[in-house]
């Protein structure tokens, strides 16, 4: 077995050591400092970093800006609230459902929610949390109303009932471990790098067949199951519940939390809490003026460290310890790989906006093997007809097919699974992310994906563009030149059937310019159909053997390179006059 | 050399000595209230009530404090109550004027043996029988009777209006007026719960007109308390209102002009502000000094209950199974009245009834209903 060496990865287990020593120290910290007062805000974080670690799902892997984790807090300390005080069960029964009801209730409201923008998001979650405030408070014969409920009972295990202090720490701490190590197994490696996608760049996620609603579902859904978890604890650790369980600074403190420990991780989830939970203590003795001192301690660590604590203890940690690692050599025809290529048909295409008619009755045929240059002046629908091949358009009229399947009306992601590929005029590079992984990425809508094989297998294509060297460098610190480069090899890593490149060489240097040729010629000798749109004409001439152009959405033109730039209608399209030469 | 040995000795002793000692004379009595949020208003009152019965140290006794805010959560007020625990020689502690952090700090102060002394209205805080619960304002079943009784025994109305707040105080007080409107034959034509957050009381006071009804009783807090008594007064509702404990605070007054006042009564635990005895004048001038601010019934109670604790400590209670044992047994004559337990901990039994004139924000005790 050949192996591949890439720079400047840092390894797992010293990527971890400051948070197993952080453990440590907490450990340490509740056994030797922590009186039952002490004991108890430990307890109270562990419950919090649940509710933390839940909402990191949804708001820090995908990006959606959810307001109602401290509904799902309080829908889960009200079942088990409720059904311990009212129907005498025991925690362990009452567990499960504060888990699965909350989980429930978000599967329900996930289609209508989820597809709603980012503002609009926030607002409707907000709403369905002001409602159940509203349901808590004024339902009172199963609430309790306003005063709520007394004598939630405790946690009872083998027969013993976990009183406060260290077995009930224990037993949340517990908890927060195993709700840890889930969350962990659920968005390392690929799942991580998809929701690091869909997060900073929702097209590209699509491009490369990503499912974006599917992935916030199951986002929204998780973390609706851990505040159903987080919020049982509260029930059961505090003996009594109270509509506050609702009240919006839950939900302030959970995103506070999140934001102050460091979006999207685990151990930034159990930083916030551990941190915001003992602050507004260690400040109270400053009576009314606390809130003053507390909000201006968290300005400063928002100002100060935008990526959150925990941002600031991986960036020290890992600066200078960048190593290479080593990546198992991935033939090019095993997993994952498209198989052969398939040839496009475009016939009798339109699309408008508003009154504007963008293309209009547009036929086109690409052959597997065949790369077509699509030409034509700025507005001509280029762009439009890329976007309503690869669906991120529905046409008004008309019919794409890959083969034989009809795809115009397929999602982006349906049809990037059927292995058609893309770049985008302003490349879509996923900051905060490698190289490597923006290419690695393109397998991460594939069975089973393996991070340690995609890695391998952009290599293999990072080493063909002659960017190995820049593999772990982050990608939005790179010229155009090289970003334009990698979009492409995201697009060709997996063998496309059809490949659709939107003014590829734009930005490009000569020599990059060339080896883009190579690559995309090698592709088309496998197999692929390539439709190439640019601007610039002797690149595509020298590419492509065919030319089609565009105007006014329409094509005028089709043919060999020489025959398409002879054509009047071209040259008029392009330069206003049919006597000058292009 | 063994004299150096023995000076450094016997220093080193008295030096370990000296917080034994000094633990075994300063006892604790923490003051966790509500200092902001929903009801911070009332708990600043009875912050400051409490702070001025341990800072006069009468006769000599004094009870060392802390002032913890406990917000407007339940688990706030618990690790504020954990945080007072972990002191040594805590006897009492002032405990939050909100039933829902009554209600989670009760099963804590039972299990460490510690009395609350509070003034928080929630029926339940003393059904539960907890014995480290003392109560100093009258409950809802003393000052509930007290409001519908005045209603339809003075004022002779029979067709009530009732708006309450959706809180544990609103709903509280709501059950015992309908229970005793029933009881004293009065109808409730209209009732409506309104969340604090409600400012415009227009479509309430429409749809509470067209009900036709003779009066109004309000259990609402502080700010919405304002709110609907001046929109009330704007919409010439020309129907006389009895609200809750809160109109008598003279912080809810100073947001009305004296003319929106006229006709307007409250139930209430005492009116400091309304005078009755020179002791109560003096601790009103005292507050006036202290706080920059015009002290009210909560005020008073709390002042009482403290004053009560450091009575009991200045009669030898040292611990707090003492102090609460003094709580549950004696009795004790405080500015608004004499306080007992009735077994359950309700420590306060009379109520007030005051009312504006339209002239002045100092209202004036027109009756008094003393335990029956």
């Amino acid at each position: 077995m050949s192996v591949t060496s890439a720079p400047s990865q840092p390894a797992f287990r010293a990527a971890h050591a400051p948070w197993i020593a952080g453990a440590a120290l907490l450990a340490l910290y509740a056994a030797f400092m922590g009186d039952l007062y002490g004991l108890r805000l430990l307890t109270q974080a562990g419950v919090y970093a649940l509710l933390v670690i839940g909402y990191q799902f949804v708001f820090g892997h995908a990006g959606a800006f959810s307001l109602a984790q401290g509904a799902f807090f309080g829908l889960g300390a009200y079942v088990t609230g409720i059904l311990g005080t009212k129907f005498g069960w025991g925690f362990l029964a009452t567990f499960p459902l504060s888990v699965l009801l909350p989980a429930a209730f978000a599967l329900l409201i996930a289609a209508p929610v989820l597809r709603l923008e980012t503002h609009y998001f926030a607002l409707a979650t907000l709403g369905l949390a002001q409602v159940a405030l509203i349901g808590a408070v004024n339902w009172e014969s199963l609430t309790g109303g306003a005063n709520g409920l007394v004598g939630v009972p405790r946690v009872t295990l083998f027969g013993a009932r976990l009183v406060t202090g260290w077995p009930l720490l224990l037993f949340v701490w517990s908890l927060v471990a195993v709700g840890g190590l889930l969350a962990w197994r659920l968005t390392r490696g690929m799942k991580g790098l998809a929701y690091h996608t869909l997060r900073e760049r929702p097209l590209a996620a699509a491009s490369v067949g990503l499912d974006g609603g599917m992935l916030r579902a199951t986002a929204f859904v998780l973390s609706a199951a851990y505040g159903g978890a987080a919020g049982a604890l509260h029930a059961t650790t505090l003996g009594v519940l109270s509509p506050e369980v609702f009240d919006f600074s839950i939900m302030v403190a959970c995103l506070t939390m999140a934001v102050v420990g460091g979006r999207g991780r685990i151990a930034g989830a159990i930083l916030g809490a551990v941190l915001l939970v003992h602050l507004p203590e260690w400040l109270r003795g400053l009576e009314q003026y606390y809130l003053i001192a507390y909000g201006a301690a968290l300005l400063l660590v928002v100002i100060l460290a935008p990526d959150g604590l925990a941002g600031i203890v991986d960036r020290f940690w890992r600066r200078g310890r960048g190593r290479s690692e080593t990546l198992p050599f991935i033939p090019a025809s095993t997993r994952g790989a498209h198989v052969g290529g398939a040839a496009l048909h475009v016939e009798n295409l339109a699309k408008s906006f508003g009154g504007v008619a963008a293309l209009d009755g547009v036929n086109l045929r690409v052959a597997p093997g065949e790369i077509v240059g699509l030409i034509g002046p700025n507005g001509s629908g280029k762009s439009t007809l890329a976007n309503l091949i690869t669906g991120l358009y529905r046409p008004d009229r008309g019919r794409i097919r890959l083969d034989t399947t009809p795809i115009e009306t397929l999602r982006p992601h349906e049809i990037a699974r059927l292995g058609v590929r893309r770049t985008f005029q302003t490349a879509e590079l996923i900051a905060g992310a490698s190289l490597i992984d923006n290419i690695a990425v393109a397998y991460a809508a594939t069975a089973n994906p393996s991070l340690p094989h995609a890695r391998s297998r952009a290599l293999t294509v990072l080493a063909e563009a002659g960017l190995t060297s820049r593999a772990w460098e982050e990608a939005a610190a790179q010229p155009a030149g090289v970003r334009r480069l990698a979009e492409v090899a995201r697009a060709t890593v997996r063998g496309p059937r059809l490949l659709v490149l939107d003014e590829p060489s734009a930005g490009l240097t000569e020599d990059e310019r060339t080896t883009l040729v190579r690559l995309l010629r090698n592709l088309a000798s496998k197999g692929a159909a390539v439709l190439v749109i640019d601007h610039n004409v002797p690149f595509l001439s020298g590419l492509a053997r065919r030319l089609v152009c565009l105007e006014a959405g329409r094509v005028i033109a089709e043919g060999t390179p020489g025959a398409v730039l002879a054509d009047e209608a071209v040259r008029r399209a392009y330069l206003g006059t049919a006597e000058k030469k292009p | 050399m063994n004299r150096i040995l023995r000076t450094a000795t016997i220093a080193i002793a008295l030096l370990a000595a000296a917080p034994l000692a000094a633990s075994a004379e300063n006892v604790r009595m923490p003051v966790l209230v509500p200092i902001t949020g929903i009801l911070a208003l009332e708990g600043t009152s009875q912050r400051n009530g409490a702070v001025m019965a341990l800072d006069e140290k009468p006769g000599g006794v004094e009870a060392g404090y802390d002032v913890t805010d406990t917000a407007a959560s339940p688990e706030t007020a618990v690790n504020a109550l954990e945080r007072a625990l972990a002191q040594p020689n805590v006897v009492a502690v002032a405990a939050s004027i909100f039933g829902p952090q009554m209600l989670a700090m009760m099963p804590i102060a039972a299990e460490r043996k510690v009395p609350l002394v509070t003034i928080s209205g929630t029926a339940k805080i003393t059904e539960m029988g907890n014995a480290y619960v003392f109560r100093f304002f009258p409950t809802d079943a003393v000052v509930k009777v007290a409001q519908a009784r005045y209603v339809v025994e003075e004022l002779k109305k029979t067709r009530v209006a009732l708006v309450y707040q959706t809180t544990a105080y609103g709903q509280s007080g709501q059950a015992h007026l309908m229970d005793n409107f029933k009881r004293l034959g009065a109808q409730i034509v209209f009732e409506e719960g309104l969340a604090p957050a409600v400012k415009d009381m227009a479509p309430v006071l429409a749809k509470l007109k067209a009900a036709n009804p003779d009066v109004i009783v309000l259990q609402l807090h502080s700010g919405p308390t304002a709110l609907f008594v001046k929109q009330a007064a704007a919409s010439a509702a020309n129907l006389p209102i009895v609200a809750g404990s809160a109109m008598h605070q003279p912080s809810t007054a100073a947001l009305l002009e004296p003319a929106e006042l006229k006709g307007v009564c409250a139930e209430s635990g005492s009116s400091p502000i309304s005078g009755g005895s020179p002791a109560m004048e003096k601790f009103t001038a005292a507050y006036r000094a202290k706080f920059n601010a015009e002290p009210d019934a909560f005020a008073v109670a709390q002042y009482d209950g403290t004053r009560m604790v450091l009575d009991a400590i200045g009669k030898g209670a040292r611990s707090a199974s003492k102090v609460r044992d003094a709580l549950a047994t004696g009795s004790y004559e405080g500015l608004a009245m004499t306080y007992k337990s009735d077994g359950t901990g309700n420590m306060a039994h009379d109520a007030v009834i005051v009312c504006y004139n339209g002239s002045s924000r100092v209202p004036t005790i027109v009756k008094r209903y003393a335990a029956r």
